[in-house]
């Protein structure tokens, strides 16, 4: 039963995870390959204050959201100059250094050794240890961060951001400030994946750099592009088929040493065959093309 | 001293050399072929499937590598990317879907030859040649010298030779190129066949000089990449120059730091330049960063 929960639980953070990002790379087309280190910036923060500071539960999330989002402004801030897959390698040079800072600055963030022992959560005096409560927990969460999602999606934001997507100079020839809404969308985005890095870090107890790997970033891009950029249930669905995919596998008897492979080779052989035949994944509505006759 | 500077010519020669071979790819398919990076480890691995575990001699292995990893690319290009071009997708679908080669190869060959370091001539000790106090190996020299052939071999292939005329029309505007009645696929298989031959090349050497594991190609695929934008796209003066620079920096940080920086530093650069300077130092400007 714990092993079930705990299945839950992992499809709940990457739905956080996938949700954000699709506002970034399905509604605002900006595809990036730097999700990833928001997450680990997150859960970073939140493991080292409430090691060190022993701070409340909830004033680390915050903390969190916070600082991911300042890092976020960062990297949206090239998306004003450079475009395309140019931009693509920008946030995969964000990646790589992020995580290149959490293995090597060992004195601060633990190194490849990682931070153990991050104590349970707290919340109104009421210590939360069982796998049901961290699923109401981090369901909760879920939950917030979706409806934020619906919310932004269908403002006059979000409209914005869709007009951005699929024509930039005519957002700003309406008098859309095009900056302002790239970097905005990129610090929600990035405070969102601070969440779920923070749950992460609470739920483990313990995190070391490989959880933030590029190839963690490649992943959630993943489930974003198969469950379908541009729309709110795309990222819900994906999150479901990608995460429980693997676990499938695993009781139909695929031997361990070659499960972790196995699960890469079954999500890039996804990517291949949605960009091939169904770009906009499996209920989306943005394909990463847009329909300009000028190139 | 001396040692840094050596050290610095040796890893820009490989740094180099995948630069020049991802850039003649680079200029005539305009998007990120990431499925590139696993041209240098199967390179390196075909040759220990021949060399080591065959018993064939290296150098009729590295000539079947090389030749095997020009199909498998061709094979890709036929199979997934001509296709999808027909469509006319963007960059971004292009990039996703080479992400996604990449991801599949990578995995098998993990599974089929293990996570761990590998060596191709194991135990092997290279004559070690002393050039005014710096020690280097003489696979090392071989790197270099093969670096700067290859070098004058693209300059001459690029500037004289019919093909690289064909190369640069199609890079600057496709359809009117198409109009002048150049056989588009045929360049881009050239391009390809090419550049899977300095990439499969660059990775033995790479795998010679040091060793190899699985994910050792999207390392070197990514340095050539910050070497090419850095130096400036589709200009090979440029490439050897950025990938100078990038050696430079890289070890004038491990000298200085510690070598655990090298990937920080590198990436660092890259972005620094993709702000600031995205044509890089030798390069046309480019349309993707400009608004």
């Amino acid at each position: 039963m714990d092993y079930f929960l705990h299945i839950l639980i992992l499809i709940c953070i990457y739905i956080i995870l996938a949700s954000s990002l699709n506002l970034i790379s399905g509604y605002t087309g900006l595809l990036s390959i730097s999700h990833a280190a928001f997450y680990g910036i997150g859960a970073y923060v939140a493991a080292l204050m409430s090691l060190r500071l022993e701070s409340n539960f909830l004033l680390n999330i915050l903390c969190a959201i916070i600082i991911s989002g300042i890092f976020g402004a960062i990297v949206g801030f090239p998306s004003l100059r450079i475009r395309d897959d140019y931009f693509v390698i920008a946030t995969f040079a964000f990646q790589i250094i992020t995580f290149s800072i959490l293995n090597n600055l060992t004195s601060f963030t633990g190194g490849p050794m990682g931070l153990p022992g991050i104590p349970q959560p707290v919340l109104f005096g009421l210590k939360i240890s069982s796998h049901e409560q961290f699923l109401l927990l981090v369901g909760f969460f879920t939950v917030c961060v979706f409806l934020i999602c619906r919310r932004i999606v269908i403002s006059p934001f979000g409209r914005v951001l869709k007009t951005i997507r699929e024509d930039e100079v005519f957002a700003a020839a309406s008098g859309k400030n095009v900056a302002f809404y790239k970097v905005m969308i990129f610090v929600i985005g990035a405070g969102m994946a601070a969440i779920a890095g923070s749950m992460y870090a609470y739920y483990i107890s313990f995190i070391d750099p490989t959880s933030f790997t590029v190839m963690e970033s490649i992943f959630i891009i993943s489930i974003v592009i198969i469950g379908g950029a541009g729309s709110l249930w795309g990222p819900v669905v994906g999150a479901i088929v990608l995460v429980a995919l693997p676990e499938v596998l695993r009781f139909l008897g695929m031997p361990s040493s070659i499960a972790a492979n196995m699960r890469q080779i079954i999500y890039g052989a996804l990517l291949v065959v949605f960009m091939m035949w169904r770009p906009q994944g499996f209920m989306g509505e943005y394909s990463f093309t847009k329909d300009t006759s000028n190139e | 001293m001396t040692q840094v500077l050596a050290n610095i010519l040796i890893s820009a020669s490989i740094i180099c050399l995948v630069g020049i071979g991802f850039s003649i790819i680079f200029v005539s398919h305009r998007f990120f072929n990431l499925s590139f990076a696993i041209i240098f480890t199967i390179g390196a691995y075909l040759t220990l499937l021949f060399h080591l575990t065959n018993g064939i001699p290296l150098i009729f292995a590295v000539a079947l590598s090389i030749i095997i990893s020009c199909i498998i690319n061709i094979v890709l290009e036929l199979l997934v990317f001509f296709p999808l071009k027909r469509k006319k997708v963007s960059a971004n679908v292009l990039l996703i879907t080479s992400l996604g080669i990449y991801i599949i190869m990578q995995n098998l060959i993990s599974i089929s030859f293990g996570d761990s370091i590998q060596n191709i001539q194991p135990g092997r000790r290279y004559n070690i040649f002393n050039i005014y106090e710096a020690k280097t190996t003489s696979i090392q020299i071989l790197t270099i010298i093969l670096c700067i052939i290859f070098m004058s071999f693209s300059i001459i292939l690029f500037k004289k030779a019919r093909i690289g005329k064909k190369i640069r029309a199609i890079a600057s505007d496709l359809n009117l190129s198409r109009i002048s009645g150049i056989n588009i696929k045929n360049v881009i298989f050239n391009t390809v066949i090419i550049g899977s031959m300095f990439a499969s090349f660059a990775g033995i050497l790479f795998a010679l000089d040091v060793n190899m594991t699985p994910t050792m190609g999207m390392n070197i695929l990514m340095m050539g990449i910050v070497a090419m934008i850095i130096g400036g796209v589709g200009s090979i003066p440029g490439i050897a120059l950025g990938s100078l620079f990038l050696a430079f920096a890289q070890n004038f940080g491990v000298w200085k730091i510690s070598s655990q920086w090298q990937d920080a530093i590198a990436f660092g650069i890259l972005l620094v330049f993709l702000i600031f300077r995205p044509q890089g130092f030798l390069g046309k400007k480019i349309k993707k960063a400009t608004v």
